[in-house]
């Protein structure tokens, strides 16, 4: 293969190594809203608010 | 005056100190499923590669609740490795959870937690998603009983009335239902 053939496929490794990296991080930092106390329903006086 | 926001609009914002430095980003918000009360915060970096953070925040040393960041007096605000972090355990992340009638109707999925922002931040309802066609988002205040964990959300019969199109309509909503509830 031609020098410029390797360099091509070092670029495409390279770019899907990254996306893969970023794609990883930006599940990782995903947020959401956790309920503690591990209520069921039914249980409990109060919720949602005091 | 009482201030409304999405758990969705916090999600993602930087953690500032008055020093104006940018030490995190808030990534998940904790609530206690008991009375709603909003218990602190899990952190991720901020950089672009940076992951979850081991420090978490309370929400008891949070200085401002800001619609562009959470403000902190300075770096010590936030737990240590070796402090207990904020989390609570069981439950789960209401995000994309059922939303049910304490009478077993479905009233749709939970894509959003309002907050009700004060001194000391509580749950004070859901943005629930309905299936079926036409697909449409209603706000329901929550102040009774409600069962939670990451499946379903379980909320009284009465808020059906008083489900809200949108925040500005929300604190009406909330003051309905608060009214019909302390009449039962």
């Amino acid at each position: 293969m031609e020098w410029w053939g390797w360099l091509i496929v070092a670029v495409v490794v390279l770019a899907v190594l990254i996306a893969s990296a970023l794609v990883t991080q930006a599940r990782r930092r995903r947020g959401g809203v956790i309920a503690g106390g591990g209520q069921r329903p039914g249980e409990g006086e109060r919720g949602g608010r005091r | 005056m009482t201030r409304y926001v999405r758990a969705s609009e916090l999600v993602k914002k930087p953690v500032v100190t008055f020093d104006g430095e940018d030490v995190a980003q808030v990534k998940d918000i904790l609530f206690e499923a008991a009375d709603g009360s909003v218990r602190g915060f899990t952190l991720a970096g901020r950089g672009l590669f940076s992951g979850p953070l081991k420090q978490t925040l309370a929400a008891g040393r949070v200085h401002g609740l800001g619609p562009d960041a959470v403000v902190i007096r300075d770096g010590t605000a936030l737990s240590g490795d070796d402090q207990p972090a904020v989390g609570v355990p069981g439950g789960g992340d209401v995000m994309g959870a059922t939303a049910l009638t304490v009478k077993g109707t479905e009233l749709g999925k939970v894509v959003d937690v309002i907050i009700e922002g004060s001194r000391q931040p509580v749950v004070a309802g859901y943005e629930v998603e309905s299936s079926g066609p036409p697909r449409r988002r209603v706000l329901l205040p929550v102040l009774r009983p409600v069962g939670v964990s990451g499946d379903m959300v379980v909320v009284p019969d009465a808020v059906v009335d008083f489900a809200a199109g949108d925040l500005a309509g929300f604190a009406e909503a909330a003051r309905g239902l608060r009214h019909r509830l302390e009449e039962e």
